[in-house]
């Protein structure tokens, strides 16, 4: 294999563990905000329990999520410094972004909001959880905004040989960015509702003690994954315009089968999750015990969906790095296929036991179920 | 603007340095101590180190967008080195399960900066080993609460890079002002901002 064919397989597989480890960031994050919202208003104690119990999921996936992300970030220079040297003036600016506005601050919010707990007034407690959930998704914001620069270049002009920014506003008006946007965080808050069903399921499979609780964190991801599906869909199919007119060649070069596989998938969550909502009456899914076993199976498939339609968004996009103006070829860094090969295996041997270790720690929290005192929580790894 | 830039990217890179010198300062010295105990102290302070590095190559790809590129696939291996070292040191403290694979990804980590450092400074591989002894005097004086030390040792800590750092002469390789004007607008707020909740969080966790 070339330096960059290798470069291509590196960048690849690691965007997608990274997004894994997103989806469900962005997804958990949605749910929390909406379980503590309840707590603060009601003052409910099952309501905090459920806070703590998902949150401490999310901590640990959030965690180890920061890790893939490094890498990612630092790949740019490692692999592809001709996209920082011909486009850096232009991409560089939503990446900066994301990394300044979106996860300088998240990461701090997120962390205040851990060792908080029990020592803030609850308003200003719930206030930072909304803090983490706009950066994070200020976050997706910044990312699609380059990623849609580099699907339809906009808002630049040509200098010599490198690029340079002329007009910001286009880069977050650009059709390639709004509707993949729309699209990332429906397929995110999908992520966490079908993760919250499933994981439901498999307590009730166990015959937990904690009906009341895992009663309603199924009813929550159930109806959070019918109310998200069809938009979802809808952000989806509204890009098909939008390619058809700026990459022509898309549909030819992508891959149609992941297209197809990630279609599939949506058209079935959406058909089940609606089909589930008149089972709740009465707890009737609960009671039937089978379908608790499809929504444990069902867990990985959006993220499957995920990596799917992002193949076909990036494989669709060559032989450009950034659409009719620089190709894949020619942005490789000047070194050694050896080099680059050592760090594929590298990382990539990592990222495995990185989703092993994550998998590990999100299983063991999930057995453990939900704290039956109110003890103190540092969900960040103290207590795990 | 040039200087404005230096000195975010200064500010960034010595956040990194002095709140990472302790972090695998503890990991370097886990085999000399109580892991458990030692590990705890860390807890309020890990990966609040991470996200100034994350900042700092984001600010390095925009506005200096010439030399991210070359400067990190000029130390391909070193890098690949690092962020092999990150990777293992942050998943193995959260999985505490066995000590010598947090001092192993610690180690790799304080290596790989000391031979980033012999990169940029074209000296002996012998230099590389300044960093983690840098980083394990500094550990060990958070460990130990020598905290009139402290503030000298994460001097020390974050020191060397970026003064490596101003050999490389970066006129010419900057981003054009139109984006460094866009940018300034959020780096120069952000960065107080964060000192100001980081320092909550340990004042916070310490309570």
């Amino acid at each position: 294999m070339s330096a960059a064919d290798l470069a291509r397989l590196q960048f690849a597989l690691t965007t997608s563990f990274h997004f894994l480890f997103v989806l469900l960031t962005l997804g958990l994050v949605t749910l929390l905000v909406i379980m503590q919202t309840r707590f603060t208003i009601t003052g409910a104690p099952v309501h905090e329990r459920m806070t703590r119990f998902w949150g401490r999921i999310y901590v640990i996936n959030y965690a180890l999520g920061i890790a893939t992300g490094i890498v990612m970030e630092f790949q740019f220079g490692l692999n592809w410094s001709g996209l920082a040297t011909y486009a850096g003036d232009v991409f560089g600016a939503p990446l900066a972004l994301e990394t300044l506005i979106a996860f300088f601050l998240e990461s701090t919010f997120l962390g205040l909001w851990i060792f908080g707990w029990g020592k803030l007034n609850r308003w200003v407690h719930l206030a930072l959880l909304y803090l983490t959930a706009l950066t994070a998704f200020a976050s997706a914001f910044w990312i699609m905004a380059a990623n849609g620069f580099l699907q339809h270049p906009v808002g630049y002009r040509v200098e010599g040989n490198v690029l340079r920014l002329d007009d910001f506003s286009a880069l977050l008006s650009n059709p390639t960015f709004n509707s993949a946007l729309m699209h990332v965080i429906f397929a995110s808050i999908t992520v966490g509702g079908v993760f919250m069903t499933g994981v439901s399921a498999y307590h009730f499979i166990k015959r937990t003690p904690e009906v009341d609780f895992f009663r309603r964190s199924l009813r929550m991801g159930v109806v959070t994954t019918a109310l998200a599906t069809p938009s979802l869909i809808g952000a989806g199919f509204a890009q098909f315009p939008i390619i058809s007119e700026l990459q022509p060649g898309k549909f030819a070069a992508g891959p149609g089968v992941a297209l197809g596989f990630m279609i599939l998938i949506g058209m079935t969550l959406t058909l089940v999750s609606w089909l589930t909502l008149p089972l709740l009456i009465k707890d009737a899914v609960i009671r039937m015990r089978f379908p608790l076993y499809l929504m444990v199976i069902g867990i990985p498939l959006p993220f499957c969906a995920a990596v799917f339609g992002w193949m076909f968004r990036e494989v669709g996009r060559q032989p450009w790095l950034v659409y009719g103006l620089l190709r894949t070829e020619d942005a490789v860094s000047h070194v050694d296929a050896s080099q680059i090969r050592l760090s594929l295996i590298v990382f990539t041997s990592l990222f495995v036991l990185l989703a092993c270790v994550d998998w590990a720690l999100i299983a063991r929290a999930v057995r453990r179920g939900p704290d039956v005192a109110p003890a103190p929580v540092s969900p960040l790894v103290v207590t795990l | 603007m040039e200087t404005l830039w230096l000195f975010v990217l200064g500010t960034l890179t010595v956040g990194y340095f002095s709140l990472a010198g302790f972090d695998y300062g503890t990991a370097l010295l886990l085999p000399f101590r109580r892991k458990a105990e030692a590990l705890q102290r860390m807890t309020p302070f890990f990966l609040g180190n991470e996200v100034w590095l994350v900042a700092a190559i984001g600010v390095l790809f925009a506005a200096f967008p010439r030399l991210e590129g070359e400067l990190l696939s000029g130390a391909h291996s070193t890098f690949t080195l690092v962020l092999a070292g990150l990777v293992l040191f942050m998943a193995s403290v959260q999985l505490r399960l066995w000590w010598w694979l947090v001092f192993t990804g610690g180690l790799m980590v304080s290596v790989g900066w000391g031979l980033f450092l012999v990169h940029l400074l074209d000296a002996p591989p012998l230099v590389a080993l300044v960093m983690p002894v840098l980083f394990a005097v500094h550990g060990w004086v958070f460990q130990n609460r020598r905290w009139t030390l402290f503030p000298l040792t994460a001097l020390l800590c974050a020191l060397p890079i970026p003064l490596a750092f101003s050999s490389i002469d970066v006129s010419g390789l900057m981003a054009h002002s139109d984006t460094l004007g866009l940018l300034a607008w959020v780096a120069i707020p952000i960065i107080p901002l964060v000192v100001v909740l980081q320092w909550s969080i340990v004042a916070i966790s310490s309570r």
